[in-house]
């Protein structure tokens, strides 16, 4: 018998049908990895295993959990089973924890509510599951509530919590991705770690091939509501069957067809000692703590038609960075120049400076102002012209800034709302191009996209920088991205570069340990799978 | 459920303002004639809602007091938009800055004094009038509108597309009158409801009390004043003036519901 | 949490500064003499500067506002122009009244609006919820003092339940002072109570919504159990300003209210003073009302802190 077995499991919301005859099996002591992206039913298909699922759901199908049909079970039977036979673990371990109670009486609630014992000594086992989740009460007293700790602190209490009882199955939906990669590779261990201890399967969804690819013992991977490929992790890579998997296994390790342009021109961006503090927080009444350094002393070049990496993880300084080089936030000290002009002079941004560079946020959805039609949004960098064209020179800017990166001149007449992620970056890549500048900066401006559609836009990237003979400064935390598409790349750490050199030399041969850190926590997939993958 | 609200809502704050607007070319009979003879009749076919004290027509007095409502009602909230909104987009545009600061102070300050407290020292100061009404609920309003306003900015500044647009070169008024205000015009489409409808039950609270409108000028709030000796044996006189603030604060109050559900896309993704 | 405290009292010190200053600059700079109003045109010269005097009238405008000031900090709120009585036991009367009305009101709706709304967010999109919502709805839209009129036309003059208006008085007991306040209180606590309830619903249903409600359910806690634990007490800092916010509202409902039942309230005397243009009595009740809409603001402030850890460590 099989710790979790699904049995054609279809899902219905308000008569759209969300999962398709879903069938899996886990057993005790394996880890199922479960890969999707974003729509594919990956994370309803947990939902349907501990009922946790919106009102309105109708299910069909089988879900046996240690024999048992959980379709079959009352609300008060899987109020007793969650927490106790099945735990979950989430994405977000910013919200996943009530704000307003200490992280020992959240993680002691899951015995108390199964086990009829006292106070005392569910704080007992509950020191004990947070010292199993690599959170020792004695450095991270239980009496500290959820804002006190970091995001991947926060994750070891919500993995403290579902393991409290020693349940038979874990489910983790996507419980890395909103970490960082050193991070996520704590958490990933600590997961494995788990399932060899407690001998209990885990069930581990993510979005990411490389990331279940080497933690799996069987995977399954899943696209609008069905499964499209299941087998052994060991052998699925090498016999995918689906055209789907088969894609998504090439874009993931997808390497776009640069042009080689040679020798590397001027240089075009250039920052000195460049160094930005913030003031410290609040102490006291009127005082303030030290101030914090988000930038300290950073100097680099970038080239002329060069595309130039910047690594680093959350919190290092690169959107500060970023900000300073668009001229939108002033230097303490040291300077930023670009095509030996400064960006930042006499109290503003040099309007003639700024126009030669734009930007690519991360964030598909946040990026544009959802009031105005794309034809609007794309044509407002013309506000740093002089004399921006008008009427119809204007629409054949649009249209043309439109059609170069795939989409139609009918396009400008729509609402944003209208496209999907990846069109929106083409738009966000629209927008930049506009006034033909001489660098776009990326900054994670593939990170929030599906893998299939991240390889659409890094091809899209590639080609515009041979035709318009672009500079590109590619911000991003995802080393795989960085190592596909830049010739140089930066380490940045604390605000400080801490590695700088051809990008295919510093990830061959990393030579600070804080590099070395980061490549070797960045999840690969298994050497067969790239075999396959080219 | 969005759309039974902003019928009903639309149509019951539709008729009272009709009926404002027709009282300025018609009314079944002039309240400024008395008719003593005629005073405190029960509903009939000549009063279809009775007539009061001096022998006015209630329907006639409901009418032209509707115009009294509606536009110290009205004022009030221009008046608040008009000044909250911008120190609103000011205060987030310099948002932890000292002028965020003192507008957030000031705001505190006026909401320590509830709009009958500022009538009261108008009153005291000025006498008694229609305008005191309008200012007092239209300083009160000022920081109602200047919070939501910001509340709102705020949370659109940290949004990408403010970003593009200064990386576009352009300022911070200019983000404000093209970004931010767009997107919160919702938002304050429907507190701009809500708080119509405060104020038509502000003015009438004032007027009760003789804060607000002055006889002769017709308003509900002094029709229930003067009702008030006379409910136990004409209490036609205090219900219908009552069912007129009530019927028009509901219709007010589900229109701004109907506007919500149907303007705030964060709650029609959810349907 | 101190700090937090130290904070949030220096805000409070500051909002009365100013707000006296603006009252003060108000009533106490408006053109007229309260000498010659209290004397009469035909006044002497030399009475009428005897009484300026008495009143304080003749000292500059700083050294008035320090006087009124200064005065009200040890209970001395100056002397009624009209009636020369010292102003303070005139209000002190009058809050006998006023103030366990306001209470008896904020007691009626916290304790109507808080099942109410716990109940119809429990029961989302059925029948209590859509009653709930129906019957606030209305206790929304209407307005207070003439449901106090109907309530008295149906109470008092028909079912002689309660009388039509007026004050027992403490003399009396608490048993018929109740009483009197019982049909005030309704009226009052009715609009608030509504309003409140559907913040509470509101409030509730967003915290149901949240991430940790989910978490806790993955914890096997029931629905019931994860709205009780986890749900409300979030849900109670929208609550809880509100609940300041009403503060206000209700100390000014309370004056049109008094009215309607004839209650020897502050809010009579503020429109005698009126009436009277005894402009010291009404700047001291001005006062005295924005002193406690601040007050109470501030302990609802104080209770973020208690309810909010995140709030503790900041000011």
């Amino acid at each position: 018998m099989s710790l979790l077995q699904i049995d054609k499991l279809s899902l219905e919301i308000g008569g759209v049908q969300i999962l398709r005859d879903v069938s899996l099996r886990l057993d005790a002591g394996q880890i199922l990895g479960v890969i999707g992206e974003s729509g594919s039913g990956k994370s309803m298909t947990a939902f349907a295993v501990t009922q946790l699922l919106p009102v309105g759901v109708t299910c069909r199908g089988r879900v046996l959990l240690q024999g048992q049909d959980v379709l079959a079970q009352t609300e008060a039977q899987m109020c007793q089973l969650r927490g106790r036979v099945v735990s979950m673990v989430f994405q977000e371990p910013m919200t996943a924890l009530n704000p307003l109670h200490p992280i020992g009486q959240q993680v002691a609630e899951t015995i108390m509510v199964h086990e009829n014992i006292g106070r005392t000594a569910a704080m007992a086992r509950a020191a004990q599951a947070l010292r199993r989740a690599e959170l020792p009460p004695e450095t991270f007293p239980m009496g500290r509530y959820p804002h006190e700790l970091s995001g991947g602190q926060r994750q070891r209490v919500v993995i403290a919590m579902a393991i409290a009882l020693r349940p038979s199955l874990l489910i983790a939906d996507e419980p890395t991705t909103a970490l960082d990669v050193t991070t996520q590779a704590e958490i990933l261990s600590l997961l494995r770690r788990l399932v060899q201890e407690d001998g209990m399967g885990l069930m581990l969804i993510s979005h990411d091939l490389a990331v279940v690819a080497d933690m799996a013992d069987q995977i399954v991977i899943m696209r609008q509501g069905e499964v499209v490929e299941e087998g052994p992790a060991a052998q699925l890579f090498s016999g995918l069957r689906h055209p789907y998997s088969q894609a998504l296994l090439a874009a993931s390790g997808h390497v776009p067809a640069r042009p080689d342009r040679g020798q590397l021109g001027a240089p075009l961006l250039e920052v000195q000692a460049a160094t930005r503090r913030y003031a410290g927080p609040r102490r006291g009444l009127w005082g303030r703590g030290p101030s914090f350094e988000a930038v300290r002393d950073v100097s680099f070049c970038l080239r002329r038609g060069e595309s130039l990496g910047l690594v680093g993880e959350s919190g290092c300084g690169k959107s500060t960075l970023t900000r300073a080089i668009l001229g939108l936030d002033a230097l303490q000290s040291g300077s930023i120049a670009f095509d030996g002009q400064p960006v930042w002079a006499g109290g503003g941004a040099a309007r003639a400076v700024r126009r030669r560079m734009q930007v690519v946020f991360q964030d598909p959805y946040g990026s544009f102002n959802p009031r105005w039609k794309v034809a609007r949004l794309v044509a407002e960098p013309f506000h740093l012209l002089d004399q921006p064209p008008t009427g119809a020179a204007r629409r054949a800017a649009v249209n043309e800034a439109l059609y170069s990166v795939g989409l139609t001149a009918a396009d400008g007449d729509k609402y944003i709302h209208e496209f999907s992620g990846g069109q929106r970056q083409r738009i966000a890549i629209a927008r930049a191009l506009i006034i033909k500048p001489d660098l776009i900066i990326l900054d994670e401006a593939v990170s929030a996209l599906d893998v299939s559609v991240r390889a659409q836009v890094l091809d899209l990237l590639a080609d515009l920088s041979g035709r318009f003979g672009l500079s590109y400064l590619f911000i991003s935390h995802d080393l795989g991205v960085v190592r596909a598409i830049t010739d140089r790349v930066l380490v940045m750490r604390a605000g400080q570069i801490v590695e700088e050199g051809p990008t295919e030399q510093v990830f061959a041969s990393p030579s600070h340990p804080y590099t070395k850190d980061l490549i070797a926590a960045a999840p690969v997939l298994p050497a067969y799978a790239k075999e396959t993958a080219q | 459920m969005s759309a039974r609200n902003l019928i009903i809502g639309g149509s019951l704050s539709g008729v009272f303002v009709l009926a404002a607007l027709l009282s300025f070319l018609w009314v079944p009979q002039d309240v400024t004639q008395l008719d003593i003879a005629n005073k405190i009749r029960p509903p009939s076919a000549a009063h279809w809602l009775g007539t009061d004290h001096y022998g006015r027509d209630i329907l006639s007095m409901i009418m032209v007091g509707a115009r009294t409502s509606i536009a110290v009602a009205l004022v009030a909230v221009g008046i608040g938009m008009g000044l909250g909104v911008p120190l609103g987009l000011a205060a987030a545009a310099r948002h932890g800055g000292w002028l965020d600061e003192a507008i957030m102070r000031g705001n505190d300050l006026v909401f320590a004094f509830p709009s009958l407290l500022i009538a009261i020292m108008i009153t005291a100061i000025f006498g008694a009038s229609a305008v005191n009404a309008i200012v007092a609920i239209g300083i009160f309003n000022i920081p109602v509108f200047a919070r939501l306003t910001r509340s709102g900015a705020l949370s659109l500044w940290t949004r990408d597309f403010i970003l593009a647009a200064q990386v576009a070169g352009k300022g911070a008024v200019r983000i404000s009158a093209e970004h931010i205000l767009p997107n919160v015009t919702n938002l304050l489409i429907v507190q701009g409801t809500i708080q119509f409808s405060l104020g038509i039950l502000a003015e009438a609270g004032l007027s009760y009390v003789g804060l607000g409108a002055q006889p002769p000028t017709p308003s509900w709030g002094r029709m229930l004043a003067d009702s008030q000796t006379m409910v136990s044996f004409a209490p036609h006189m205090a219900f219908f003036p009552g069912m007129a603030i009530l019927l028009t604060v509901l219709g007010l109050n589900l229109l701004g519901d109907g506007l919500r559900d149907m303007l705030d896309p964060r709650l029609r993704r959810l349907r | 949490m101190l700090q937090f405290f130290v904070k949030r009292l220096m805000a409070l010190v500051l909002t009365l500064v100013v707000a006296s200053g603006v009252i003060f600059l108000c009533l106490e700079i408006v053109p007229g003499d309260p000498a010659l109003y209290m004397l009469g045109l035909n006044a002497q010269e030399d009475t009428l500067a005897a009484l300026r005097a008495e009143l304080g009238l003749d000292m500059g405008p700083v050294a008035r506002y320090w006087a009124w000031v200064s005065g009200m900090m040890v209970g001395d709120f100056g002397i009624s122009y009209t009636y020369r009585t010292p102003v303070a036991e005139m209000v002190a009367e009058r809050l006998k009244v006023s103030l366990p009305l306001a209470i008896y009101a904020l007691t009626l709706s916290t304790a109507i609006a808080f099942p109410a709304g716990i109940w119809a967010a429990s029961r989302r999109g059925r029948g209590a919820d859509i009653a709930v919502m129906g019957v606030t709805q209305l206790g929304v839209a209407i307005p207070n003092f003439w449901f106090a009129m109907l309530m008295v036309l149906v109470f008092a003059i028909h079912l002689r339940w309660f009388n039509a208006g007026g004050f027992a008085g403490w003399e009396a007991g608490v048993g018929p002072v109740l009483k009197s306040l019982t049909l005030p209180a309704i009226a009052l606590a009715l609009p608030q109570a509504s309003i409140l309830a559907r913040v509470m619903r509101s409030a509730l249903l967003d915290s149901l919504n949240e991430d940790y409600v989910r978490t806790a359910r993955a914890k096997g806690l029931s629905r019931g159990q994860a709205l009780w634990r986890h749900a409300l007490r979030n849900a109670l800092i929208p609550v809880l300003t509100i609940i300041g916010l009403q503060f206000a509202f209700l100390m000014a409902g309370a004056i049109i209210i008094e009215n309607v039942f004839y209650l020897p309230g502050l809010g009579r005397l503020v429109f005698q003073a009126i009436s009277a243009r005894d402009l010291i009595v009404v700047e001291s009740v001005v006062m005295l009302l924005v002193f406690a809409v601040v007050v109470v603001n501030f302990l609802v402030d104080i209770a973020y802190a208690l309810v909010d850890p995140r709030l503790r460590g900041r000011g």
